[in-house]
């Protein structure tokens, strides 16, 4: 690599070593030359990765990473140990950080719209001459600049550069707002702020629609938490009940879902309130007589007839709730009608009676995912820009030309703008109509810090020398200051971002505990452990005075002209967030967690309302509601009401490039523009649905949506958990063997045994082995992108999934249970990858020995040997291998898979498989053989739990354990001898690797 | 920043000197002490360079001189042996250390210094290539119990004026030592 690594931008956090390339170099197939560094970079062997720690910025909520640096090049992100939020794991936009970064689409450099109205490349000076020019010509109350969540020093710069021009245009703008929750707090508590939500210590969990295992505010940490607070362990083990119209994956979690008529959430919270009140209040505070008037109007028989969940189960969630300790959540986006602050406000008081505020829930720490946005504060200043009140505006890091349904015209306000800058780092909607774009570092490249939280105050540091001609926008801001002279230049200090933002902290040394060390010191132990992070600051709010007058009704779906009678569930995708993640190849073939849909949208339709309408999985169903249209093919699924249709946020782009582009439906376009009582969007919306005629097999990596007895992911209930003992809920699949066939498999366990003694399989070995827990996996599938990263799986694209040639080594499988005629409907999940069969059906059958069992109990694919017959891979009950149908890493093949510079992001220490060859998952084989080589170099054993796979690294749930099965007293090894234990299609004799722990689930009798 | 790693550089080319100045009079005190003095070996001047086998570099860099004549360590250039899969190669500024001050008439050097003044990296072209299918843990075999020596399988590099592929590197070669030394010849020891 040519490159003269810059010293400074580079600071060590550990020097982990890994095993290694063949050669100094970028490229994984080993380069022709051997091109030295010019000035060899500190802290850079070649062949060893160094790690750096940074921030997070695929969403707002802030997690820790370190990015493992080999050669110069980001080849990973995994999670931050130090982290308070999610401690070591990450989910799965942030593993895809990585393809922002190497996106082949980003801007390169920066861009002006020509006189033909297309965008010529532009140098940088000329660039800020443009920018210094349009300002010193408009007067300040003219400039606008909307940012996304910004909160550190960038925020702060933003704010400072307008008031030096004059301006007070900022506008803060995530879709996801939680506008509602806001709402609530203030009138419930007087306080708009969010809180922090402790669900480690909650044995009772009651969600309101919220999607908090997926987007709602810390999704990493609170999975963590949740998987702690639930999970089984010696003092029982907790409940999660979800409330919901549709099951969203978070839903698929709970113990018990109730599905309540749509927009009735906030009348079944103040009965289940009033009831703990009158039953259970001896937790409640003594200002609960504010409330016991209100909760009063609200008896269980009458709010059972308003949500149509029966009285005696409103008595009885009431009943579990104040057993404590208990947290009700809302406020989740996909739960946003037009009433949803009344939602929100319910569960406060819900929270309150039950004494939960300050204990579960704790203000103080203020949270915030969306900095204060609100909608309306979008729909103003498109107000404004329509009145042509505003001359110059300024994007960065939001795109509310894709985010806005379109019924609020702003792409139609863009044009009467004079001047629009965008910093995008890949032109999205809003970009497309700019006058100018200076993209923006990736935020990998980026010196930066972030406040998701009081007390937390997060470093992002680049890890590596930027891909394109980018600059960090802090830095054009300071430079184009600096440009304009007079007074706005001389308001800063520095041109230089990284002075500014090192200025601030200097400000703030003392106060984050370094007060008495040189800067310099702080600063790289700052870097070093990705932050400072201080307690939480905690306080419980009091009832505000006025919350006995507050009104409750519910959301009615207000029939406007031209909607329908079915309500559509405009839902956050857990996949792609608010959208932005829709450019990464990864992500877009990443199956949602509930449909396993890849590559596109879908309509979830309940298959007897399907049937009414005479539609079938996979037609194209064409959704209207009063606001616009949207087409997407149908999956049936029980999860949803039968009055309810739902649909993802975040496909249907017409820009953020090639992956993104003309995918799926744009679901905010039909929602309605009007800015609720809250300032938010409303993701209910009254639609009707028509089948278009068309169809398309859906882009599905799933088979069969039931087990059709196979008992692959099993469960069993809290209840006999405690009365069973030994292994009672075992499922038997074995058919009877007969003797004859017997006594062959005892001649060839017998020949297996001798050769067990001989070459390198004589002696003591380990037997790797996983053990994953099924009642902790919530599905989010961050472990199927983490092993995407690590191996060097290719994206194959949505015509090969639909042909079922997807690459995934790992897969999440889904089941469903129940749900027809009216039983309670339940889904299964799984995670699948090779299960490093002790008997493996796939070796025997392989003509050239690619397939073998290695001394240390791994199935082992040799990708050289492979000569591509499949019958290993037809002879897989677990259907866990994978074939290169073409070559993914070849430039002129149609399924080329790493255009430039994607192919950066390829792991040095992972084969890049060709064409003909089968692949499959070998527990990280080179996780493994590099902690070995390092163990062997220090002349020590391998302590248990020394080799983490890259699934278990990132699960978030710390649902899988990795080790040796050979070690009694190996964690693997401790889960094995659980009463839950099982072994998939064990019947078969295969002897798998892998074992799973029941799903357990706390139901209580009906 | 190129200013501020200069200094360094120029530190790093001083020590160096020395260093090799007082490896080669160490040797030189050696030769006069011992009764029979051995034999110091002097690489050629002049050498045909047609008739060498192996890739033509784009420098004629000799490693028959650094690595023979002045027995310098192969660690000192290829630092990570010792440590990573990758041996290392030594950076344009780690062969300036010498050359900023040595070698100077030298037609060969000359080049050097003109890549280091354009500060443009060295092209060198590989004489020993792995298929990307194979991982090589350097590390392993130089620090394994079975005292292997570089020259074992590169051959006798600090004779060779122009360095060539020595062993053929085919997986029955590798299979050989392993065989010989009764280490793992499991495939995924190297396959991965």
């Amino acid at each position: 690599m040519a490159k003269q690594m810059d010293r400074r931008r580079f600071l060590k956090v550990v020097g982990v070593t890994s095993g290694g390339a063949v050669a100094v170099g970028c490229s994984t197939d080993a380069p022709e030359k051997l091109i030295p560094y010019l000035v060899p970079p500190e802290n850079q062997i070649p062949g060893i990765a160094t790690y750096y720690a940074t921030t997070c910025r695929e969403c707002p909520a802030g997690c820790g990473m370190h990015v493992r640096v080999r050669e110069g090049r980001a080849v990973k992100v995994e999670g931050n140990p130090d982290s308070p939020f999610n401690a070591g794991r990450l989910c799965a936009r942030g593993q895809a950080s990585l393809q922002g970064l190497y996106n082949p689409d980003r801007v390169r450099g920066p861009m002006e719209r020509g006189a033909d109205g297309d965008f010529q490349p532009i140098s940088w000076e000329d660039a800020y001459a443009r920018v210094a020019e349009r300002l010193g010509q408009v007067s300040g109350d003219r400039i606008a600049f909307v940012t996304g969540n910004e909160s550190g020093s960038f925020d702060r710069l933003v704010n400072e550069w307008l008031s030096a021009l004059g301006s007070q245009g900022r506008l803060v703008f995530e879709p996801f707002g939680y506008e509602a929750l806001r709402y609530a707090n203030q009138q419930v508590f007087g306080v708009n702020a969010l809180p922090s939500y402790r669900f480690a210590e909650a044995r009772h969990v009651l969600s309101f629609g919220t999607d908090f295992l997926e987007t709602w505010m810390n999704p990493v940490q609170n999975t963590r938490e949740f998987a702690a607070g639930h999970g089984l362990n010696e003092d029982g083990m907790g409940r999660y009940v979800h409330i919901e119209p549709r099951m969203s994956m978070s839903g698929i979690n709970a113990d018990e879902w109730i599905a309540p008529n749509p927009g009735t959430e906030a009348i079944l919270a103040l009965a289940i309130a009033n009831v703990v009140l009158t039953d259970h209040g001896d937790n409640a505070p003594s200002d609960v007589f504010r409330v016991r008037q209100l909760l009063g109007g609200y008896d269980p028989e009458g709010a059972s007839g308003v949500c149509g969940v029966p009285a005696e189960t409103i008595r009885r969630l009431a009943a579990e709730f104040a057993e404590g300790p208990s947290l009700a959540v809302a406020g989740g986006m996909g739960n946003q009608h037009d009433q949803a602050h009344a939602t929100a406000a319910a569960v406060n008081i819900l929270n309150y009676v039950a004494g939960n505020i300050g204990r579960t829930v704790a203000f103080g720490s203020n949270p915030d995912p969306s900095a204060g946005s609100t909608y309306r504060g979008l729909a103003d200043l498109t107000q404004r820009m329509r009145d042509g009140a505003v001359d110059v505006l300024f994007v960065h890091g939001a795109n509310p030309a894709y985010s806005a349904p379109t019924g609020l015209g702003f792409v139609e306000a863009l044009g009467q703008v004079g001047f629009k800058v965008s910093f995008a780092r890949v032109i999205d909607e809003t970009a497309a109509q700019a006058d100018l774009i200076l993209p923006d570092h990736d935020p990998l490249e980026q010196w930066n810090d972030f406040e998701p939280r009081a007390g937390t105050y997060l470093l992002q540091q680049p890890v590596m020398q930027p891909v394109f001609d980018t600059r960090q926008t802090g830095d054009v801001l300071l430079a184009v200051a600096s440009q304009m002279g007079g007074g706005v230049a001389r308001r800063f200090s520095t041109q230089v971002y990284k002075d500014y933002l090192q200025n601030v902290w200097r400000a703030r040394q003392n106060q984050l505990g370094g007060s008495g060390m040189p800067f310099d010191d702080f600063w790289a132990a700052s870097l070093q452990a990705g932050g400072v992070y201080q307690p939480e600051p905690s306080r419980a709010p009091r009832l505000d005075r006025n919350v006995g007058q507050l009104s409750f009704v519910p959301w009615s779906g207000v029939e406007e002209t031209g909607s329908g009678d079915l309500t559509l569930i405009a839902y956050p995708s857990p996949v792609f967030f608010d959208g932005r993640g829709a450019s990464r190849p990864w992500l877009q073939e990443l199956p949602d967690p509930v449909s396993k849909i890849t590559w596109g949208s879908w309509v979830e339709i309940h298959p007897a309302t399907a049937a009414e309408y005479g539609i079938v999985e996979g037609d194209f169903v064409e959704v209207t509601s009063a606001a616009g249209t949207a087409v997407a093919p149908a999956f049936l699924y029980p999860g949803v009401r039968r009055d309810v249709v739902a649909m993802a946020l975040g496909q249907g782009h017409s820009e953020l490039g090639r992956y993104a582009q003309g995918r799926g439906a744009n679901v905010y376009n039909l929602l309605s523009s009007e800015p609720t009582e809250f300032g938010g969007l409303s993701h209910y919306q009254k639609v009707s649905i028509r089948p278009t005629g068309e169809h398309e097999v859906l882009a599905s990596p799933a088979g069969k949506k039931r087990q059709m007895g196979r008992g692959i992911a099993q469960s069993t209930t809290f209840e006999e958990v405690r009365a069973g003992e030994g292994h009672p809920f075992h499922v038997e699949h074995a058919a009877e063997v007969p003797e004859k066939i017997e006594r062959v498999l005892e001649e060839w366990q017998a020949a297996q045994d001798r050769e067990r003694t001989r070459g390198n399989y004589a002696g003591e070995h380990p037997r790797w082995g996983l053990a994953i827990d099924l009642t902790r996996c919530t599905g989010c599938s961050a472990c199927v992108t983490a092993c995407y990263a690590e191996n060097n799986i290719p994206v194959v694209g949505k015509l090969a999934v639909q042909r079922g040639r997807e690459m995934s080594w790992l897969r999440i499988e889904r089941y469903w249970e129940g749900g027809e005629d009216d039983e309670p409907f339940t889904v299964e999940i799984l995670p699948m990858m090779c299960q490093q069969c002790g008997r493996a059906p796939c070796e025997p059958v392989c003509p050239v020995f690619a397939a073998y069992r290695t001394p240390d109990g791994l199935n082992a694919q040799i990708y050289n040997r492979c000569i591509g017959t499949r019958y290993c891979s037809n002879n897989c009950p677990y259907k866990v291998r994978y074939f290169n149908w073409f070559d993914h890493s070849a430039e002129n093949d149609p399924a080329f898979a790493f255009p430039e510079p994607l192919r950066l992001q390829l792991n040095p220490d992972v084969t890049v498989r060709t064409k003909g060859v089968m692949e499959k998952c070998t527990f990280c084989v080179q996780r493994i053989r590099d902690k070995q080589n390092q163990a062997a170099l220090a002349d020590r054993e391998l302590v248990d739990g020394e080799i983490l796979t890259a699934c278990q690294q990132s699960c978030p749930a710390e649902a899988i354990t990795f080790g040796d099965l050979n070690d009694p007293n190996s964690a693997v090894s401790r889960s094995r001898r659980n009463q839950l234990n099982y072994r998939v299609l064990e019947g078969l004799n295969t002897d798998p690797g892998v074992g799973y722990l029941m799903r357990v689930r706390n139901t209580v009798e009906a | 920043m190129i200013g501020k790693v200069l200094p360094v550089a120029r530190g790093i080319a001083v020590l160096a000197l020395v260093g090799v100045a007082f490896y080669a009079a160490f040797h030189a005190v050696q030769a006069q002490q011992s009764d029979q003095p051995p034999e110091r070996f002097i690489a050629p001047v002049d050498v045909d360079t047609a008739g060498l086998p192996g890739p033509v570099q784009p420098i004629f860099y000799r490693h028959d001189v650094h690595a023979g004549q002045y027995e310098m360590d192969c660690l000192y250039c290829h630092y990570a042996a010792e440590v990573s899969s990758s041996p290392g190669l030594p950076s344009l500024d780690a062969c300036m250390g010498c050359h900023l001050l040595v070698g100077g008439g030298n037609p060969e050097v000359a080049k050097l210094r003109q890549a280091a003044t354009e500060r443009r990296p060295i092209e060198w072209v590989e004489v020993h290539k792995l298929p990307s299918f194979v991982r090589f843990p350097h590390m392993r075999h130089v620090m394994s119990d079975a005292d292997i020596k570089c020259q074992d399988c590169h051959g006798e590099v600090e004779r060779m004026p122009q360095v060539y592929q020595f062993s053929s590197l085919k997986m029955g070669w590798c299979l050989e030592c392993h065989k010989k030394e009764e280490v793992t010849t499991d495939c995924t020891v190297c396959h991965y």
